[in-house]
């Protein structure tokens, strides 16, 4: 109604002014030139244009979409208001060109942008109406021709104008449309993809998969584009604030697109490797209708390890949100290869969980502990005789879930039972292997005696231990391959603080002999005095010191080689101090590692690599006959752990 | 074939006609968009929303049902879970990641296992049992807890008022 009497007014207005003109000119050319010298009567015929580009477009929209739906109607009047806000930005960056002429092209291209939402909007609506009938497909077909073509004229006309007249605002006009031609091209595509879903006779499965790359593609374009288009603007104009809202919604939804690329990728990848396929018994078992989408399983349906069934398609959608059970809402994510029992798995993840501050702390070898340096040396051998044996029998048996919460995982007892040959005697107590596990309810009286209460090693549980190789899935088995990795890289760490802790100890010996050597005879020459980092950082290892000293107490070259110790272990204070705490990380990361056998391949090359490095570091920069010494004690030194291991 | 989303709501309207709980009726306003939907609920008996009946309006995303629809209702309110515009707010109408009131496990939030019908009725015990605890409609909250004479007595004119009889 207002329209309408708006329409009418103006036309009423035109009519008169025209009228006005011939009136008072009596001839044509005469009252052209009186309307363009008037400026109430420009006014006028302005807002007669104004109404006329409404009523076209009005026009248009009757052809091209019929009655807007109220959803459509809304969106568009909130993007044309954001439009409007902005076309009013660039018109201040471009006040020099402010002319009829380029306002006239700005609202021409507000028009487009309009029907490229609508045309966005349609055909998302094929999603959700049952009814397509062939005037739509008509429709947006021709619409989507009429829109390609008008931007590809546009596009063309800016880049010539701006080729023969150079940069003008028509490079706005270019990118504004280039952007619209992306558009189009992303509606175009969805088209076809809504289409060839709604004319096959089945579900078509991959179809999010196809809307997801084209989002991603079409949102790399854009991005791209804006980014040039934001440079070539600062560079010839200035910044360009009407461009920002849009650059920062197109960056937002391109990110978003990735982000549920690398989900979907994940959610795949997982459906793939996970979950077996749920047998055709077990679907004729069970209800067979998939909860998700409420249809019947015939095929393609996948098993979570909580039984639950579901059609591959509808799980692989919704893990891109969760990685929950629909149903149960079990985390699957946390519960590895076992399937028998999911219930029970869960019962047992909880059991644990609840039992994990039961057990005693294991005691760590990085922190000085004086029942494991070599105090009670005998207590060692004991110690790693009884908790080897009982659990022996134990590893690859799936089902039988370790109750220990603070053990390591089951494939570690066949590692360390496996290359440690009974006792290992000697005080030496950094590679000690992880601790086995053992039947619940036995390990504890033994645990006990020995170790006063120490603070627990792990801020948090370790993982839960995998009841056996042979049910992981590839995909585990290489995580926990890369897990082990971490456990070797760590454990070269460790070898390293230990050599200078070695350094270390042996300064401090050198000390000892030094001023014994002193106190009877007055003809040796002092040695200058150590820094007090070394001497602190030595005690607690005070029993690879005495094996080192034995070594070193043999050497010719004694005073020289202290000195370079003190010259080195100056050098480097810091990295003295910290070698006290770095195989608590180690230990706790070797403990994630160490879950299956393949560590044990893995970790003999991992203490391989690691001597050589070490005799790598000591080799440079030393002296012949020192790294004479070095060598014998390095042999010495990693001869040791590994057997050990 | 239609998107799986198009047929999911297709068979759940199929499944409420057939089979349509007591005191709930829902289904889509325009048949070529499944995508809205209209409920009518009538209020839980022995309570003070008793004999209403109060429209309301399901408005699903292009993802269900992974993700909820919204629900609001299209009379007057008041209650302590349903905001003044007449939105409604349930743990199982929220996405897991989000909480807007930062109190809800994530047990009873939505997964695609509900439905509307489910819904509805979780609507139906909310308007029983309103949940005070969370604040959508602050005012009636406090009123629920200190003042129930004056709730009733404000539930009972929009009872009426559903009704058309004031």
């Amino acid at each position: 109604m207002r329209a309408a009497s708006i329409t009418f007014i103006s036309l009423a207005l035109t009519t008169a002014v025209v009228g006005n003109a011939f009136y008072n000119k009596k001839q044509f050319y005469p009252s052209v030139v009186y309307i363009t010298k008037s400026n109430p009567s420009m006014a006028v015929i302005y807002i007669q244009a104004l109404v006329v580009v409404v009523l076209i477009g009005k026009l248009m929209q009757k052809v091209f979409f019929g009655q807007l739906r109220a959803a459509e109607f809304e969106h568009l009047a909130d993007r044309s208001w954001y439009a409007v806000t902005e076309t009013c930005l660039a018109f201040t960056l471009f006040r020099d060109d402010f002319a009829p002429r380029f306002v006239a092209q700005f609202i021409l291209l507000l028009f487009l942008k309009a029907f490229h939402w609508l045309a966005e909007d349609r055909v998302d609506f094929m999603e959700r109406s049952p009814i397509i009938s062939w005037l739509f497909h008509l429709r947006v077909i021709s619409l989507m021709f009429v829109l390609s073509l008008l931007d590809l004229y546009f596009v063309n006309h800016a880049y010539l104008s701006t080729v023969s007249g150079g940069a003008s605002a028509q490079i706005v006009f270019g990118f504004e449309y280039m952007i619209l031609l992306m558009i189009v091209l992303n509606i175009a595509i969805k088209y076809v993809l809504h289409t060839i879903d709604l004319n096959s006779d089945n579900p078509w499965d991959n179809k999010a998969v196809f809307l997801l790359y084209t989002e991603v593609v079409m949102g790399m374009f854009k991005v791209v584009l804006y980014v040039t288009f934001l440079i070539i603007m600062v560079r010839i104009f200035t910044l360009p604030l009407f461009l920002f809202r849009p650059m920062y919604y197109t960056l937002r939804s391109f990110r978003k697109a990735i982000n549920d690329v690398i989900l979907s990728r994940r959610a795949i990848r997982n459906m793939n490797t996970l979950y077996p396929d749920a047998t055709p018994e077990e679907l004729s078992a069970a209800d067979n209708v998939c909860i998700i989408c409420r249809e019947e399983m015939h095929s393609a349906s996948k098993k979570l390890p909580c039984n639950h069934i579901f059609h591959t398609s509808c799980l692989r959608s919704w893990f891109q949100r969760q990685q929950t059970c629909p149903t149960c809402r079990l985390n699957i994510l946390r519960i590895p290869g076992d399937r028998n029992t999911g219930a029970n798995q869960a019962a047992n993840a909880e059991a644990q969980a609840q039992h994990a501050p039961d057990v005693p702390p294991v005691p760590h070898p990085g922190l000085p502990n004086p029942f494991m340096n070599g105090v009670f040396p005998g207590m060692f051998p004991f110690w790693q005789q009884q908790f080897n044996q009982p659990p022996a029998g134990q590893p690859g048996q799936p089902g039988q879930p370790n109750s220990g919460g603070q053990q390591p995982p089951t494939g570690a007892t066949g590692a360390a039972t496996g290359t440690v040959p009974g006792a290992q005697p000697g005080p030496i107590v950094m590679p000690v292997p992880p601790f086995p596990p053992m039947p619940p309810g036995f390990g504890l009286p033994f645990f006990c005696p020995p170790f006063p209460p120490a603070p627990p090693p792990f801020a948090v549980p370790p993982p839960m231990p995998p009841p056996g190789l042979a049910t992981l899935s590839e995909e585990e088995l290489r995580r926990l391959e890369s897990a082990a990795r971490d456990g070797v890289a760590a454990r070269l760490q460790c070898l390293q603080n230990i050599q200078q802790l070695l350094d270390a100890a042996v300064l401090l010996m050198q000390q000892y002999s030094n001023a014994a050597a002193a106190a009877s005879a007055a003809t040796v020459t002092p040695v200058p005095s150590s820094p007090p980092s070394s001497s602190s950082a030595a005690p607690p290892d005070s029993g690879v010191a005495t094996t080192s000293t034995t070594v070193n107490s043999a050497s010719p070259v004694v005073t020289s080689n202290a000195t370079q110790n003190s010259a080195r272990s100056e050098d480097r204070p810091t990295s003295v101090s910290p070698s006290s705490e770095t195989p608590s990380s180690s230990r706790s990361k070797e403990d994630t590692g160490n879950s299956s056998d393949l560590t044990t391949s893995v970790r003999s090359d991992g203490s391989g690599s690691s001597s050589s490095s070490i005799n790598q570091t000591v080799t440079s920069a030393l002296s012949p006959e020192q790294d004479e010494i070095r060598r014998r004690r390095l042999q010495k030194f990693t001869g040791i752990p590994e057997p050990m291991d | 074939m239609a998107g799986s989303a198009l047929r999911r709501l297709m068979a759940e309207y199929k499944q409420l006609t057939l089979n349509p709980p007591e005191g709930i009726i829902a289904g889509p306003i325009n048949e070529e968009n499944f995508f809205e939907w209209e409920a009518l609920i009538t209020g839980p008996e022995g309570t003070c929303f008793e004999g209403g009946v109060f429209p309301a309006k399901l408005v699903f995303p292009s993802d269900y049902p992974l993700s909820p629809p919204k629900m609001q209702f299209t009379c007057e309110m008041f209650h302590p879970n349903i905001y003044a515009d007449g939105r409604v707010c349930i743990s199982i109408l929220h996405a897991p990641g989000d909480d807007p009131m930062g109190y809800e496990s994530s047990a009873e939030r939505w997964s695609p296992v509900q439905s509307v019908e489910k819904i509805l009725l979780s609507v139906v015990s909310m308007l029983a049992e309103p949940n005070d605890e969370s604040g959508a409609n602050v005012d009636a909250a406090k009123m629920w807890r200190e003042d129930r004479a004056e709730f009733n007595r404000i539930a009972e004119k929009i009872v009426r008022k559903t009704l058309g009889l004031s």
